[in-house]
C-alpha cells in the first residue's frame, strides 16, 4: 500500500465533517477561558477533589464489576451447553434497551426511605433498620454496572467465539491448569475485546447524566448540569467539561495504544474455535439460578415494574393519545441519526485506515471527542452557535440531529473502523487497477465486506439515540417531545405510573434492535 | 451518489418537522417550568375557547432561564411560567422579560405579588409550612418555623434537602426577613434536627410524617392535601406558623407568568395573561394544585385554609431573585445535604 498522503476531496471531506464535529469543543472551549478566571480558582478548591474521586472511582468500580459481570457471562456461554443457553444466549443484551435513568427510577422506587424494599425488610426484621441509600456511590456503581455490562458480554462473547482453540490446548499441553489457562491465555488474546468494551463502559459512565442525577451522586457530568441549570455559570461548567474532555481523551489514547499493542490479524488458514461441551444438571441448574438473578436486577424486575405502573395508569385512564407522536419522534430522530452517522462516519474511518496519514488521524480522533463532551455542555454550545450564526435553523430537529451525532457518532465510528480494518486492502487495489473509480469500488467491493459491521454500528446508535436526554431536553423545537423527554418530565414530577407507558415503549421500540446486535459477530479491531 | 443525497434528505426533513404554527399569528409560545400536569389543562381550556394555538414547551424554570438567555432576541417564546417568584425575578433582573401593560393587572393581582415594572405577575400562591403528625404533636407548642431550629425537635423533623428550591425560597425569606444570624441559626438547627431523615420530594416528608417515623417536616402546603385527598385517614394536618403580632407571616411564594422582552405575539400572549387572571382562568389555574388564587375575588379550594385566615408574609418576592445566590451558598457552606 504505496499511497502518498496528498490531499485528496476526500480529504476536505473529512476535514469538514471532523471541524463540525469539534466545533462545540471549540467553543467550550473559548467559553471557559473568556471573563473572570477567580470563580475558577474558587471551583478548583472546593468542588473539583470531590468529583475527580466520584468520577474516577465510579469509572473503576464500574469497569471492575462490568469486567467480572461480562466476561464470566460470556464465558459461561460460549463453552458450557445447558438448557436454555439460547435464551442468555440474547437475553444478557437485553439490558441495553433500558435507558440508564429508567433503571436509576426503578431503582430508587424500591431502594428509597420506606420504600418496598426497606418497608419488607423492616416488617421481616421487625425492627426500624434502615437499608442502605441508593442515593451513594453504591447505588450509581449497581444502577450503572447492570446498564452497562452487556458490553462487555456482547464483546466478550464474539471473542471467545472467534477463539482459535489451539492456543488454549498448547497451554494445557504444556501442563498449565485450566484456570491458569484461562488467565494466561484466554483472557490475554481477548485483550482487544475487553479494552474496546471498557471504551463504550467508561465514556458512557463519565458522560452519563440521567442515572447519576437520579442518583443524586456527583460526578463531573452531574455537576456541570447543576451549573448551568441550578445557576447560569457557563463558565465554570465549560472549565469542568475541559477537565472531563482531558481526562477522557487519556482514555482514549491508552485505549488506542493498546489496540496497537495487541493488534492480532486473523489468522489465514482453518481456526478450530470451541464448542460449549454439556455440562452436568446440577451445574446447569446452578447457572440458571444465577443467570436468572442477574437477568431480573438488570432487567426482569424493572420491566415487570413498567408493566405493573403502565397497567395502573391505563386503568386508571391516564394514558394519553399522543403516544403516537413521540413514538414517531423517537423513532424518526434516532434511525436519522444512525444514517446521517454513518454518512459521516464512512469517510472519517475510511481515510484513517486506508491512508493514516496524521491529518486523517487527527480528523478521526478529533470525532471522538464528542462522546466524552458532556451532552448538556455540548448542546447549550450548539444553542448559543445557532441562534448566533445559524438563526434560520435554530429551533429545528437539525440542530437536534447534530448534537446527537456529535455525542453518538464516536460510538458507532468504534465498529465501523474495526470493520474497515478487516478489509484487506489489496482487494480495492484490484477493483481500482482494473479501472473502477474510488466510489464504484467503495460501493461495489468495501462495502458489501463491511455490511454487518456498518449495521451494528447503526444499530448501536439508534439505541442510544433512543435513550438520549440531555440534549433533547435543551434542544427540542416547541411542541416537539421525545418518548425520553415525556419519562423525564413525569418522573422529575414522581409519578411512576405516568413515567411507565414511555419508558416501557423505549424498551420495546429497543428490543428489535438489541436483538439483532446480539446476533452480530461483533469483533474488535 | 447515496452519500448527498441522505445529506439533502435529512435536510428536507428536519425542516419539514419545523413546527410552522409558530410562525402563525393567533398562537402563543409558552415555556413553562411548571409541571405539564398542571398547566396543560388550562392552557386546552384557553385554547378551546378563544381558538388561539397555544405551543408549550416545559422544563426546569432555571434552565428556561438560561435559554431565554442564551436565545436573545430569537427566543420564540412569548411568556415564561414558573412556579417560583425568584426565577420571574432572575429573567427580569437579565432583561429577558417586558411590562405587561394590560390595565386589569393592577386592579387583578396585589402589589407584593408582582414585580415592580409588572414584567411579571403572581398568579397562584404556596405556602411553605409544618405538616405535623396529630397523633404525635401538639401544634400549639409551635408558633414560628424558627421553633424548629431548637434542641426539642432533633431526631423528630423531616426538611427537604439542599438543592429544594422551596428551601432556597423559604430560607431566603427568613434572611429577608429576621437577618443573618436567624437564617444561620435556623439552617443549623433544622441540619442537626433532622439528621439522617433528609428527602428529595415533599411527598416523602409527608410520608414520613403520616407513618410517625418523624413528628413534624417542612413542605409545600399542597402536598398535604394531596396526601389527605389519597388517604383521608392519614393523621396528618398543615400548621400555619409566624402569626403573632410581630412575627414574619407565613412564608408564601407564588407561581406566575412573565412576558418576554422578545416577544413575537404580543396580543395573543395578553390575551392568555388576561385569561389567567381572570376569575375562571385563576379558579383553574390555582385548584387544579390547592393553591391559592392571587387574584382576590376568587376563593381557594374549600378544602384548604381559606386565604383571609391567615397573614402571609410582606417581604416582596423580588427580594427572592438577589437572595438566591449568597443562600444557597450558606446552604452548601453549612453541610446541608
Amino acid at each position: 500500500m504505496v499511497r502518498q498522503s496528498h490531499l485528496t476531496p476526500l480529504s476536505f471531506l473529512g476535514m469538514s465533517i471532523a471541524a463540525l464535529l469539534t466545533f462545540p469543543l471549540l467553543y467550550v472551549t473559548y467559553s471557559a477561558f473568556t471573563g473572570d478566571l477567580s470563580q475558577a480558582g474558587n471551583l478548583w478548591n472546593t468542588r473539583l477533589p470531590e468529583l475527580l474521586t466520584n468520577t474516577i472511582s465510579l469509572a473503576l468500580g464500574v469497569s471492575l464489576a462490568t469486567l467480572t459481570l461480562g466476561i464470566s457471562t460470556a464465558w459461561i456461554i460460549t463453552r458450557h451447553q445447558f438448557w436454555g443457553r439460547a435464551f442468555w444466549d440474547w437475553g444478557f443484551v437485553l439490558p441495553l434497551a433500558i435507558p440508564s435513568f429508567v433503571l436509576a427510577y426503578v431503582y430508587t422506587y424500591l431502594l428509597d426511605r420506606a420504600g418496598p424494599v426497606e418497608q419488607s425488610w423492616q416488617w421481616l426484621t421487625s425492627s426500624d433498620a434502615h437499608i442502605p441509600s441508593p442515593y451513594s456511590f453504591t447505588g450509581a456503581l449497581v444502577v450503572m454496572t447492570l446498564n452497562t455490562f452487556p458490553y462487555v458480554y456482547l464483546l466478550a462473547r464474539a471473542a471467545f467465539q472467534n477463539f482459535n482453540l489451539s492456543f488454549e490446548e498448547a497451554a494445557q499441553a504444556t501442563g498449565a491448569t485450566r484456570w491458569e489457562t484461562f488467565w494466561r491465555v484466554s483472557l490475554p488474546l481477548i485483550r482487544p475485546a475487553l479494552v474496546a468494551s471498557m471504551f463504550l463502559v467508561v465514556l458512557y459512565v463519565v458522560s452519563d447524566f440521567g442515572a447519576v442525577s437520579l442518583l443524586r451522586f456527583q460526578t463531573f457530568t452531574y455537576a456541570i448540569y447543576q451549573q448551568i441549570t441550578g445557576r447560569f455559570d457557563y463558565q465554570s461548567a465549560a472549565l469542568l467539561s475541559l477537565i472531563l474532555v482531558g481526562f477522557a481523551l487519556v482514555f482514549v489514547f491508552a485505549e488506542r495504544w493498546f489496540r496497537k499493542q495487541s493488534r492480532f490479524y486473523q489468522t489465514s488458514g482453518r481456526v478450530r474455535t470451541a464448542t460449549p461441551k454439556p455440562c452436568s444438571l446440577a451445574r446447569g441448574l446452578t447457572i440458571n439460578l444465577l443467570f436468572l438473578m442477574i437477568f431480573t436486577a438488570a432487567f426482569g424486575l424493572p420491566v415487570f415494574l413498567l408493566l405493573q405502573w403502565t397497567l395502573t395508569a391505563w386503568t386508571n385512564g391516564e394514558i394519553g393519545t399522543s403516544f403516537g407522536t413521540y413514538i414517531g419522534n423517537s423513532v424518526m430522530l434516532s434511525a436519522v441519526t444512525a444514517t446521517a452517522a454513518l454518512a459521516l462516519g464512512t469517510p472519517l474511518a475510511y481515510l484513517a485506515s486506508r491512508i493514516p496519514s496524521k491529518l486523517h488521524l487527527a480528523c478521526l480522533q478529533g470525532a471522538y471527542i464528542g462522546y466524552v463532551l458532556p451532552g448538556p455542555v455540548a448542546a447549550l454550545a450548539l444553542l448559543m452557535l445557532f441562534t448566533d450564526m445559524i438563526p434560520f435553523l435554530y429551533g429545528t430537529v437539525f440542530v437536534l440531529i447534530l448534537a446527537y451525532l456529535i455525542h453518538y457518532l464516536p460510538a458507532g465510528l468504534q465498529a465501523m473502523e474495526s470493520a474497515l480494518q478487516q478489509v484487506n486492502p489489496n482487494l480495492e487495489e484490484a477493483a481500482r487497477n482494473l479501472g473502477a473509480k474510488g466510489i464504484r469500488t467503495f460501493a461495489q467491493i468495501t462495502f458489501p465486506l463491511v455490511r454487518k459491521g456498518f449495521s451494528a454500528a447503526w444499530l448501536l446508535m439508534f439505541l442510544l439515540c433512543m435513550k438520549e436526554l440531555p440534549a433533547t431536553l435543551l434542544l427540542r423545537p416547541i411542541g416537539f417531545d421525545t418518548l425520553a423527554v415525556r419519562i423525564w418530565l413525569e418522573a422529575s414530577e414522581e409519578l411512576y405510573q405516568l413515567a411507565a407507558p414511555p419508558a416501557l415503549l423505549i424498551v420495546m421500540l429497543s428490543i428489535p434492535a438489541v436483538f439483532l446486535l446480539s446476533k452480530k459477530n461483533w469483533q474488535a479491531g | 451518489m447515496p452519500y448527498f443525497s441522505i445529506i439533502l434528505s435529512l435536510f428536507a426533513i428536519s425542516l419539514w418537522t419545523e413546527v410552522p404554527a409558530i410562525k402563525a399569528n393567533d398562537s402563543v409560545v409558552v415555556y413553562s417550568g411548571r409541571a405539564e400536569r398542571l398547566i396543560k389543562p388550562v392552557l386546552d381550556h384557553f385554547e378551546k375557547t378563544t381558538g388561539t394555538t397555544v405551543k408549550l414547551l416545559t422544563a426546569g424554570s432555571t434552565e428556561l432561564v438560561n435559554r431565554l438567555r442564551a436565545e436573545k432576541s430569537r427566543t420564540p417564546a412569548d411568556v415564561f411560567i414558573t412556579n417560583e417568584a425568584g426565577a420571574l425575578e432572575l429573567a427580569r433582573s437579565l432583561n429577558l422579560l417586558q411590562p405587561i401593560t394590560l390595565p386589569s393587572v393592577a386592579t387583578t393581582i396585589p402589589e407584593p405579588f408582582r414585580a415592580p415594572d409588572n414584567s411579571w405577575i403572581g398568579l397562584s400562591g404556596r405556602m411553605w409550612v409544618i405538616v405535623y403528625n396529630t397523633n404525635m404533636v401538639d401544634p400549639t407548642t409551635i408558633h414560628s418555623l424558627l421553633d424548629l431550629a431548637t434542641p426539642t425537635w432533633k431526631g423528630k423533623l423531616a426538611i427537604p434537602t439542599a438543592n429544594s428550591e422551596y428551601l432556597h425560597a423559604g430560607a431566603s425569606m427568613i434572611l429577608a426577613a429576621k437577618g443573618e444570624q436567624t437564617a444561620n441559626k435556623f439552617l443549623k438547627g433544622i441540619r442537626d434536627n433532622a439528621g439522617n431523615e433528609v428527602y428529595g420530594k415533599n411527598r416523602q416528608i409527608v410520608d414520613a410524617v403520616a407513618k410517625g417515623k418523624v413528628g413534624v417536616g417542612i413542605v409545600n402546603h399542597y402536598y398535604i392535601f394531596r396526601h389527605l385527598a389519597k388517604d383521608p385517614k392519614a393523621p396528618i394536618a398543615p400548621l400555619i406558623t409566624d402569626q403573632a403580632e410581630d412575627g414574619m407571616g407565613s412564608i408564601m411564594n407564588v407561581a406566575g407568568i412573565g412576558l418576554t422582552a422578545h416577544a413575537k405575539h404580543l396580543s395573543a400572549a395578553n390575551q392568555l395573561i388576561e385569561f389567567l387572571i381572570s376569575p375562571t382562568g385563576q379558579e383553574m389555574f390555582a385548584h387544579t394544585n390547592k393553591e391559592y388564587p392571587i387574584n382576590p375575588t376568587v376563593n381557594a379550594d374549600p378544602v384548604i385554609p381559606p386565604a383571609a385566615s391567615f397573614r402571609a408574609s410582606t417581604i416582596p418576592l423580588t427580594r427572592l431573585a438577589e437572595l438566591r445566590e449568597p443562600i444557597i451558598q450558606e446552604i452548601q457552606r453549612l453541610g446541608l445535604r
